[in-house]
């Protein structure tokens, strides 16, 4: 059995892709840019990181759907260019979303499918399939077509299908994605239930508390390249030394925002919107008190619930994140 | 060997009903037996207009052709749908035999073209008063089953196109197109140009419809065989094609990520 489950050294993956006849141009995305990464046998590891950061694109090098266009990856010691079929026997593959199944089947017919296709002996496959079935809570549904399933149902028959060969690695692309809070909560449960058996799960997510809950080790990607590596608590420090300013808002403008960020003391400033209200997040150091000036900053915007905090793990994430965008060097965290 | 023979027929049954979209009743009835009837209706009707042979002629030859709607469109579905589903991923990840998964769904295409070949010509045949001499019954049936096949296999050929080619329904009308005029079905092949008619030799149906109507003629099975032959061979050139297409398709999509999202 090989040390690691998962192994990527120097992982590069760039996209050419050409359009128009006449003239036709030409255009390169360097999505990964050297990802080196080693996950062990049995562990939860998260890989997060912004839209387009490469998190997707560096899964579908480890799963053989793509070929590196340079360094490689190894999953249980055999190589994803060349021991194709070997890597496929042994991972799993979750994506999140509505797609992926086949609408005109029940549950049932789907698993049966996919577990001929990933070779589950047929003595096997009532039993493999019914004990999936109750896993994921589809029994009882599971003759129903697919069409007619929410998005929870849809992905918990996801993860079924991941394990129906009962895969030695598992990849989680943003596999709660969409899905209603009770669904992520039970979700997770399965996720965390399958680490405690022994799978190696490679989890992606956007959702940092989720990262936070189950995952032993987390690596931010950004910009085709990992910028931070080390459990939560080790990412974490990257936001030591700062607090945060949460404001809830109604009207802030882009030009207060940049305005904003420019103050004394603030290191990052970004602002989500929930509901009808804007959250303003100031991430400033530690000693400055930046309240003032910022609400100052806010004049003329009517202003919701004001709040000082610890940074959290997303707030870490932000930093991390904001730095790249910045072309900041990032200072290295143990592992 | 039993897990290989499992895969060709649960696998390709089960996607049959996953993928081909035309298996509602309504579709069934209506795009795969009622349409290939009104079609050979047509051409036999001008025939006789237009003198330029006669109902067995078209009966016959529209009837062989009638197996290839299911087959080239349901070829075409067998790896278009999977991108509409977004299961190509999934399925492309397996590490079994990429010849058994797909060709073992041709096969349901296969007997699916064979079912409307044989009603379309039963029907047409009570019809339109064409008496077909029952020894030459078993012979016909196994040249309906050789043209389902080999259309089977040409519409894994074009499905397999759909890998590297998005608008793969482009190429599957054209085929349709190109069945109905070079395979000696509607125009016999001795008034096609010659660079036509070699075309015609090498799709399926053209010796299929060929052996048919001399069976019908009651030429007796030794003076169809030949076409018999000649037919399995296409059916089997195409097999091997689709094989060969869907390896490379594949290999080039890792390679240049030209699959779908997923």
């Amino acid at each position: 059995m090989s040390e690691h489950a998962i192994e990527a050294v120097g992982l590069r993956r760039t996209y050419r892709s050409r359009t128009g006849w006449l003239r036709p141009q030409r255009r390169e995305v360097e999505a990964v840019r050297g990802v080196d990464l080693t996950v062990g046998n049995g562990e939860l590891f998260g890989l997060l990181g912004p839209n387009g950061a490469g998190k997707t694109t560096t899964i579908k090098m480890l799963n053989t759907l793509l070929v590196p266009s340079g360094g490689s990856a190894r999953i249980c010691g055999y190589d994803v260019v060349t021991r194709t079929r070997e890597v496929r026997r042994r991972i799993g593959y979750v994506f999140g979303g509505d797609r992926g199944l086949y609408d005109r089947l029940s549950a049932r017919d789907n698993l049966r499918y996919f577990a001929e296709l990933y070779g589950v002996p047929g003595r096997e496959q009532r039993r493999r399939i019914g004990e999936l079935l109750e896993l994921v809570r589809l029994d009882g549904r599971d003759d129903d077509r697919v069409e007619g399933y929410s998005r929870g149902m849809r992905q918990r028959l996801h993860i079924a299908r991941g394990l129906l060969h009962r895969p030695r690695v598992l990849f989680l692309d943003e596999p709660s994605i969409g899905v209603d809070p009770v669904a992520a909560r039970e979700l997770r449960q399965t996720v965390a239930d399958l680490a405690a058996t022994g799978t190696t799960v490679l989890l992606t997510t956007h959702y940092m508390a989720e990262a936070d809950e189950l995952c032993g080790r987390i690596a931010v990607i950004a910009n085709g390249r990992i910028q931070a590596l080390g459990t939560p608590a080790e990412l974490r420090r990257h936001a030591d030394g700062r607090r945060v300013l949460e404001v809830e808002a109604y009207g802030v403008t882009d030009r207060q925002l940049a305005a904003i960020r420019t103050l004394p003391g603030v290191r990052e400033a970004s602002m989500d919107v929930v509901g009808a209200a804007q959250v303003l997040g100031v991430q400033s150091d530690a000693g400055y008190d930046v309240q003032a000036d910022v609400l100052r900053a806010l004049d003329g915007v009517r202003l919701g619930r004001v709040t000082a905090r610890q940074p959290t793990l997303e707030d870490a994430y932000v930093a991390i994140v904001n730095r790249v965008a910045e072309e900041r060097p990032i200072e290295a965290v143990a592992a | 060997m039993t897990a290989l023979l499992r895969l060709i027929g649960t696998g390709g049954v089960i996607a049959y009903r996953a993928l081909f979209n035309w298996t509602t009743p309504a579709m069934f009835v209506g795009t795969l037996l009622v349409g290939p009837l009104f079609q050979l209706f047509f051409f036999a009707y001008l025939g006789r207009q237009l003198g330029v042979a006669d109902d067995r002629f078209y009966i016959v030859g529209n009837a062989v052709l009638a197996a290839s709607v299911a087959c080239v469109f349901g070829g075409t579905m067998a790896v278009s749908n999977e991108r509409r589903f977004g299961t190509l991923g999934h399925v492309l990840l397996s590490p079994r035999s990429r010849t058994a998964i797909f060709l073992g769904r041709a096969l349901p295409y296969a007997l699916n073209g064979l079912l409307i070949a044989v009603s379309t010509l039963t029907v047409s045949s009570l019809l339109l008063g064409l008496r077909i001499p029952v020894t030459a019954l078993p012979g016909l049936l196994l040249m309906l089953a050789a043209a389902a096949l080999a259309c089977g296999f040409f519409g894994l050929t074009l499905g397999a196109i759909g890998l590297r080619f998005r608008d793969v329904w482009l190429v599957s009308n054209v085929a349709v197109a190109l069945l109905l005029l070079l395979t000696g079905v509607n125009v016999p092949a001795a008034g096609l140009p010659a660079g036509l008619r070699a075309v015609g030799g090498v799709l399926p149906i053209t010796h299929a419809a060929e052996g048919a109507r001399r069976l019908v003629a009651g030429d007796g099975f030794g003076a169809a065989a030949p076409a018999l032959a000649a037919e399995l061979a296409i059916g089997l050139g195409y097999a091997i094609l689709a094989a060969a297409l869907l390896k490379l398709f594949e290999t080039e999509s890792r390679r240049q990520a030209t699959l779908e999202t997923v």
